[in-house]
């Protein structure tokens, strides 16, 4: 019989045990996998998220991004930005907080935004009704097209009015209330600010903030030519503008990796240690245990000749056997665990649609297998060491007497 | 002193300005070179980090501007350091920070276009008469100065707020790891018994009723479990000093990370010694309701 078919038997033998210490590996690998996943989900989702948004450059007023400062003359950097011959298009982005004042509803803080034209399709894309140009001036002189959430939290559809006042930041003043219209119903690309979002023309964005004169933007989105690197856009725009700050995809989730993630890149490192902890604690635990219940049975074996490496090998297969059908079973299982505590940690405030805290990579299970493969080698080497150096005739005799 | 560095920082008031006023002005701040001549300096506090970032000691001149190319720059006297409060929301960021008395402030982000500028200010902290009135204070604030937002410090009841959300995650995770040590638990639990089946057996052929040998088996799970939830908790008493060292040192800072307390300790006693007790009792249950006879082997 081999060492594999022993240890099969063993572990059959005693169903209850068996099942019970698949379970304990299966959850806390689980647990395991779901920290490998939070390690680099927020990272990989967000860099997802920012490349799928067709821009591959960030033009921003300061360096001490991302906090927000304004970018003065908006228009005119992005019609310089524009003629650089690595650029491919140039979108700006304004936004504002403002709150909508629906009759019969609590008012309800919106994130206002304002792209410039032609932006709109890499934005949102419209479920319902139509988009902020489809309207002639005269049909509506403020529209407005919605994020599904805040169309359902405010039972707005297409046609419905909505007054809206801008919020003053940093001003002791109240704006007038602005007439909108609601023309769309959008998924947002951009949903920094929440779910609830509301765009509108830049006349529209100026009425609501009660400013003509104003060209301030949050940020300006470039995508560059196909064939032109985003480092080349960087170093081309910061030749010929000294008064912005430009950031390529890579540099901007560098610069959250340093600061932003850093809580969940540590809840992840200190809860995988533990995981794995627990997992060699569980398992060197079981079989030393086991291994001192049949200690009569090894030595038994030893004395019909099994080599000490086939006794080793035996309790390797067993441990393999426990913590390879435990892993196994735990990716299944943190799968469905991960898709609930990314449900729980997407309540907080400001998190966009598009990210995830718990992201698969299958890199990431490769790994986590591995980890637990290590775990279960380790656990193994106690049990074995007990086994292997067992006096055969003194315990054969103990086993008898007793 | 070597050529003047540039350092990025956040610029507040406080110390002896009677109202605490936070201001989040970004500025920017170069170690001069002289000392204005015939001038005392105004005052500035650096925090602990500034202070070792830009190179600079107490009794030191530097140059404070509001504007990011350095113009408009005014000189102050470092007269002292301070650890800024520690912040959970911003434990991971620098705090490259300054305090200086409000009127310098003011001098300093004064904007000659903006007359309002003189009398801006990012934050107004409130100590209320009664802390149980902050929402109406709230309100009564948001009616008369339209725009502001009010927010109170007390911990949020609302489901979205970031700390509650973090909460509910811990919460989870806790469940995960209980789930798991059960399962753990009830295996050991298992083998124990397995391991006293004769003891079981011949204690039974005594005349020893079931009923006896399961409150046995569950005085000793009780033992057991306190003093396993015992040890649990000296353990985590123990580390949380080595824990909160080891963050305060990779952040920088004095934010206290981990902090066992009495209602925490009661929690993990109050989910550990019932799931030991069960796990004990379900696992003995096995081996009382076989014969004897099959317990003694024959």
């Amino acid at each position: 019989m081999t060492s594999r078919a022993l240890a099969w038997r063993t572990a059959a033998a005693e169903p209850a045990r068996a099942a019970l210490a698949i379970a304990g590996v299966a959850v806390i690998g689980a647990l395991l996998f779901d920290m490998l996943m939070l390690s680099q989900g927020l990272l990989v989702s967000f860099r997802e998220m920012l490349d799928t948004s067709g821009y591959d450059v960030r033009v921003v007023a300061s360096d001490v991004f991302p906090a927000r400062v304004d970018l003065t003359n908006a228009s005119e950097v992005a019609a310089d930005i524009a003629r650089l011959p690595e650029v491919r298009q140039v979108t700006i982005v304004r936004t504002d907080r403002a709150v909508v004042l629906v009759p019969g509803r609590a008012p309800t803080d919106v994130a206002l935004l304002n792209l410039s034209p032609g932006a709109e399709r890499q934005g949102w894309r419209i479920v319902d009704g139509a988009d902020l140009g489809a309207l002639g001036p005269q049909e509506s002189a403020a529209p407005a097209v919605i994020s599904r959430q805040l169309s359902r939290a405010l039972g707005l559809s297409p046609g419905s009015p909505l007054p809206l006042r801008a919020l003053a930041s940093g001003a002791a003043s109240a704006l007038p209330i602005v007439g909108f219209t609601v023309v769309g119903i959008a998924d947002f690309q951009f949903e920094n600010d929440g779910p609830y979002v509301l765009a509108t023309t830049f006349e529209a964005f100026q009425r609501a903030r009660a400013s003509v004169s104003s060209d301030t933007a949050d940020v300006i989105l470039v995508a560059s030519r196909p064939s032109i690197d985003a480092s080349a856009t960087v170093a081309a725009i910061a030749g010929r503008r000294r008064d912005v700050h430009a950031f390529s995809n890579e540099q901007i989730v560098e610069r959250f990796n340093e600061n932003g993630f850093a809580y969940f890149r540590q809840i992840s490192f200190v809860l995988s240690t533990i995981t794995l902890g627990f997992a060699f604690l569980l398992v060197a635990t079981l079989l030393t245990v086991a291994v001192n219940q049949r200690l009569g049975q090894v030595a038994a074996l030893r004395a019909l000749g099994v080599s000490r490496r086939r006794i080793a090998s035996t309790l390797v297969w067993e441990s393999a056997l426990l913590v390879g059908t435990g892993g196994l079973l735990s990716l299944p299982l943190g799968w469905i665990l991960a898709l609930g505590l990314d449900r729980i940690l997407r309540d907080m405030p400001n998190i966009p649609d598009a990210l995830h805290f718990f992201v698969f990579e299958p890199r990431l299970a490769l790994w986590h297998l591995a980890l637990l493969a290590a775990t279960g080698l380790a656990a193994a080497v106690y049990p074995v060491w007990v086994a292997t150096r067992l006096p055969i005739a003194a315990t054969l005799r103990f086993e008898t007497v007793s | 002193m070597g050529p003047a560095a540039r350092t990025i920082i956040s610029l507040g008031v406080g110390g002896l300005v009677t109202a605490v006023i936070i201001g989040s002005t970004l500025v920017t701040s170069s170690v001069a070179q002289d000392n204005p001549p015939g001038v005392s300096a105004p005052q500035v506090l650096l925090s602990r980090q500034l202070l070792r970032e830009a190179d600079v000691r107490v009794g030191d001149l530097v140059t404070v501007a509001a504007d990011a190319d350095g113009s408009r720059g005014v000189s102050f006297r470092v007269v002292g350091v301070y650890e800024p409060t520690p912040d959970p929301r911003k434990f991971s960021a620098q705090r490259l920070e300054a305090r200086l008395h409000l009127p310098d402030l003011m001098a300093l982000t004064e904007e000659a276009a903006d007359p309002a500028s003189a009398d801006a200010v990012s934050a107004i902290n409130l100590a209320l008469v009664d802390r149980g009135n902050a929402d109406g204070v709230g309100a009564a604030i948001a009616r008369r100065v339209p725009g502001t937002r009010v927010a109170s410090t007390e911990p949020s009841a609302d489901p979205n707020d970031l700390f509650v959300v973090l909460d509910r995650f811990h919460w989870a995770i806790a469940i995960v790891t209980v789930t798991g040590s059960t399962a753990f638990l009830l295996a050991l639990m298992v083998m124990r018994a397995e391991q006293r089946r004769d003891i079981i057996g011949i204690l039974r052929l005594m005349g020893v009723s079931s009923r006896s040998i399961l409150f046995e088996v569950l005085l000793e799970g009780l033992l057991i479990a306190v003093a396993g939830a015992l040890f649990g908790v000296l353990l985590a008493v123990a580390s949380q000093g080595a824990i909160n060292r080891f963050f305060q040192w990779r952040f920088d800072t004095t934010l206290v990370f981990v902090r066992v307390t009495a209602a925490i300790a009661w929690k993990a006693v109050a989910f550990a010694v019932p799931l030991g007790v069960a796990a004990g009792l379900a696992a003995s249950w096995t081996l009382l309701r076989r014969s004897v006879v099959s317990l003694v082997g024959r």
